[in-house]
């Protein structure tokens, strides 16, 4: 019989030779979309007023006007040696710059994650409970308001009642941890709780409809009538059964956190990965836009790996079916 | 016999422009040699999206400028009254046939490394600025010598009155730095930011700040601050400018005191701005609003049909859309500012003011017009431009045009426009040159968008060129922009405001053309 380890071992090795075609798919599609897309990395970087000539004068020295195909091959050799290119804008490696930005991307995703399961799980589990309820209903009008309510606006209307209103929080800005922990959480705790309330809506919703597929089933009716007490059949039987979809959507979640803060981190201006995204495509600087867009499609399939593996922590079942 | 300290004189009388004109103090903060400074501080700046690059020679883009201008200096600039005054340059003196222009320079300046600024320095740095294009159009092939360690010579190929104006260029400026820096250069600039500024730059963080401190050893001189010229002194410690890109997270961050400054206010956040009695609100005029036509291609290379196109719009409520009240704007057909006096004129006014919607349509009609398609570019990014676009559709479609309004990004708009089969027209705004000479869209050697290709216009920039006074140069300027206004290569819509906003505590503070941030200071 082969290890468990050996089975895990063997299982990530597979997931990890999974992740080659993607990214080389992610690649490909990326460079052409990117270089087939108007814009001029040479005209943004001298300005509305130079003239025709200056601007094909720096693509030459450049060497945008090389043949795609050219351009294509010498940036994909490049990946095989693990260099993404240099950005000829920012002047630095473009795995350089994806670290720098995603320091403060980290620490936003998880205070919002964090933020989010906070007030989701419980809310979940309480409507689920409730079930049809007042108090069901309305957290399941203020998930459906988290779910439709654009990023930007309930941005700004924090920042609006908390730093110009009543002044308590910084309007925007980012500091790094080693500014001191305070320094650096009171610049995320708005744009963390913007974000977090969003992915929050979605995880209640998940937990409320997964908590009441499980307590409608009938071990959890035994339990009831043995006279479990209602905390441990809600926590102990009920909650670890019913976690698996909601960690499917914590992923998920937490993959879009990594590239989805770029509304959140343009209205606070916080130097992450997404703002780097977004400048990258306001200047055309195809080094970093390609190289940020191939680690952002790592990090979530990295993501999602990690999700499936904690699937087997949450649920020994799942443990079960991959050693058979 | 040579002329002494050259132009100053002559353009002390020819080029007397009002104070007020594009420079403007805060009207809440005394001067800062009135009052007890403390020095010291850090000046916290919402600046929108950081510049890539600071090296000013590269190009004439404004987040360039206006932070360049801090660390870097050049041999002249000028002054509040638009004369060409010594700045690196202790004096300067031309021949008496204009050939040659002697600089002297300040001795014992250093630049931010230590080293002392000498003439290979200048020399270096004028050749690599000299590739540009504004610098090339007008110094030609002329060529720097080193007379000694402290003398520098510019053998001029064309002499002409305005070469001065463009060494003392305020956007793509001649900045001078250390050999060793413009020799390290690529295409995409020098790789070190050394100046003889009075600030320095310490460091910059991708969209997050851009950080300049105080340049303790800077020598200033001694004569009174006006405009870029004169004593500079370094009150603040630090400047940080911050990365935000959100326009109302600048207006937010400043109300709730997290920044100290913001350089563009947009207008939709006046209000908030005027119901707040800790901010202050700065307004200078800053340039024109233009509408470019492609005369290379199309319907709109048929100068009667751009002749309809000026009647139908209505100028007032298109600057109205774009910058919301008179108080923002002027109606204008200038292609200089009114306070340029020396360079002023409104030739071409009844052309600018002949709005006659049904005149243009049957100008239309006579033009051959037959409902080709107008496509017009427009950017979102830039909400001027792009109100200004979507009020121009309605207005040619009423007189029968069939209008297309494409929306893009501003780097594709940027690519497209150079493309004469891409598009009819597109807005665009141009800061206020100091020479006509520097707008792009006037001559036909620089085929800039829109392809301007006119003889007339043509000539009168050659004679522009060649005049010995500022009386003949505006007498020529004067017909160049009544030709304008008869073929309407463009469009000048109006001239534009720009609102800065800071914190009633800074003090001192005068923008000119852009920021300045040194004899400026934070009340405590």
């Amino acid at each position: 019989m082969i290890e468990r380890g050996t089975i895990l071992k063997i299982y990530i090795l597979q997931r990890l030779i999974s992740l080659i075609p993607v990214l080389l798919f992610v690649a490909v599609v990326v460079f052409f979309i990117i270089h087939l897309t108007p814009g001029d990395p040479a005209a943004v970087m001298l300005g509305a007023d130079a003239s025709p000539a200056e601007v094909e004068a720096l693509r030459q020295e450049l060497g945008l006007d090389r043949p795609i195909i050219q351009q294509f091959f010498s940036w994909f050799g490049g990946l095989f040696t693990g260099d993404l290119g240099t950005s000829i804008f920012l002047k630095a490696p473009v795995f350089e710059l994806f670290v720098d930005h995603l320091g403060p991307t980290l620490s936003l995703s998880v205070l919002a994650q964090g933020f989010a399961m906070l007030i989701a799980i419980p809310m979940g589990i309480v409507a689920a409970k409730r079930r049809g309820t007042v108090i069901d209903q309305t957290f399941m009008v203020v998930s459906l308001l988290g779910i439709s309510l654009p990023g930007f606006l309930l941005a700004l209307l924090l920042s609006l009642i908390f730093a110009v209103q009543l002044g308590w929080l910084p309007a925007a800005g980012y500091r790094a941890m080693d500014t001191g922990l305070w320094q650096h959480f009171k610049y995320l705790i708005m744009p963390a709780a913007a974000l977090g309330f969003i992915q929050a809506s979605l995880i209640a919703r998940m937990t409320r409809s997964s908590m009441l597929d499980v307590l409608s089933m009938n071990y959890i009716k035994t339990a009831r009538a043995k006279g479990v007490k209602d905390i441990v059949i809600v926590y102990k039987h009920a909650l670890r059964n019913a976690f698996i979809p909601i960690l499917t959507v914590i992923g998920q979640t937490f993959g879009n956190l990594i590239a989805g803060t770029v509304v959140i981190e343009s209205v606070f201006s916080i130097p992450g990965v997404g703002q780097l995204l977004v400048q990258s495509i306001i200047s055309r600087d195809y080094a970093v836009l390609q190289g940020v867009v191939l680690l952002i499609a790592a990090s979530y399939v990295l993501i999602n790996l990690i999700v499936d593996l904690l699937y087997g922590v949450v649920d020994p079942r799942v443990r079960l079916s991959r050693r058979s | 016999m040579k002329r002494k300290s050259s132009y100053i004189v002559t353009l002390l009388l020819l080029f007397s422009v009002a104070l007020f004109g594009c420079s403007s103090n805060n009207s809440n903060a005394p001067a800062a040699a009135e009052t007890e400074i403390t020095p010291g501080g850090t000046l916290r700046i919402a600046f929108g999206v950081l510049p890539t690059s600071l090296d000013p020679h590269l190009t004439t883009a404004n987040a360039i400028t206006h932070t360049a201008r801090q660390i870097f200096e050049s041999l002249v600039t000028l002054n509040s009254k638009y004369e060409v005054v010594p700045m690196l340059a202790e004096s300067f003196e031309s021949s008496e046939d204009g050939k040659t222009v002697t600089f002297k320079l300040r001795k014992g300046i250093q630049f931010h490394n230590g080293k002392e600024m000498k003439a290979e320095d200048v020399i270096a740095s004028m050749e690599k600025w000299q590739e540009g294009a504004t610098a090339k159009a007008n110094l030609g092939n002329s060529t720097w010598e080193a007379a000694d360690e402290y003398t520098v010579i510019l053998h001029v190929e064309t002499p002409s009155f305005l070469l001065m104006y463009t060494l003392a260029e305020l956007q793509q400026f001649p900045a001078i730095m250390p050999k060793e820096v413009i020799e390290g250069a690529d295409a995409a600039g020098v790789k070190e930011y050394i100046g003889t500024g009075p600030f320095k730059f310490v460091e910059m963080r991708p969209n997050q700040y851009l950080h300049f401190s105080k340049f303790e050893e800077y020598k200033p001189l001694t004569t009174p601050a006006d405009g870029m010229s004169g004593e500079k002194i370094a009150y603040f410690d630090d400047i940080y400018y911050y990365a935000v890109p959100d326009d109302s997270t600048k207006v937010n961050g400043l109300i709730s005191g997290e920044y100290d400054f913001v350089p563009v206010i947009p207008l939709d956040a006046l209000p908030q701005i005027e119901n707040n009695d800790d901010i202050s609100k700065i307004l200078y005029p800053f340039g024109l609003q233009t509408l470019i036509f492609n005369k290379k291609e199309g319907v709109l290379a048929n100068a009667d049909i751009r002749k309809a196109v000026n009647m139908a719009l209505d100028k007032t409520a298109l600057m109205s859309a774009s910058f919301t009240g008179p108080e923002y704007y002027r109606l204008d057909p200038g292609l200089m500012l009114s306070e340029q006096i020396s360079w002023y004129t409104d030739a071409g006014r009844e052309n600018y003011e002949a709005y006659d919607p049904e005149q243009a349509k049957q100008l239309l009609a006579e033009a051959g017009y037959n409902g080709e398609p107008v496509r017009i570019l427009t950017a979102r990014e830039y909400y001027t431009l792009y109100n200004s676009a979507v009020a121009a559709q309605q207005m040619l479609e009423e007189i029968g045009m069939n209008v297309q309004l494409e929306v893009i990004d501003w780097p594709t708009l940027l690519e497209r426009r150079t493309k004469p089969d891409q598009y009819e027209m597109f807005f665009t705004g141009f800061p206020a040159s100091a020479t006509p000479l520097q707008y792009p869209f006037l001559d036909s050697k620089t085929e800039w968008p829109g392809w301007t290709n006119s003889s007339v216009i043509d000539s009168y920039l050659a004679e522009i060129k060649a005049a010995q006074t500022q009386e003949q140069a505006h007498a020529a300027f004067v017909k160049l922009q009544e030709a304008f206004w008869d073929e309407n290569p463009v469009l000048v819509i109006g001239h534009y405001l720009q609102v800065t906003a800071s914190t009633n505590k800074l003090k001192g503070f005068v923008d000119f053309h852009g920021p300045l941030l040194w004899n400026t200071h934070l009340e405590n």
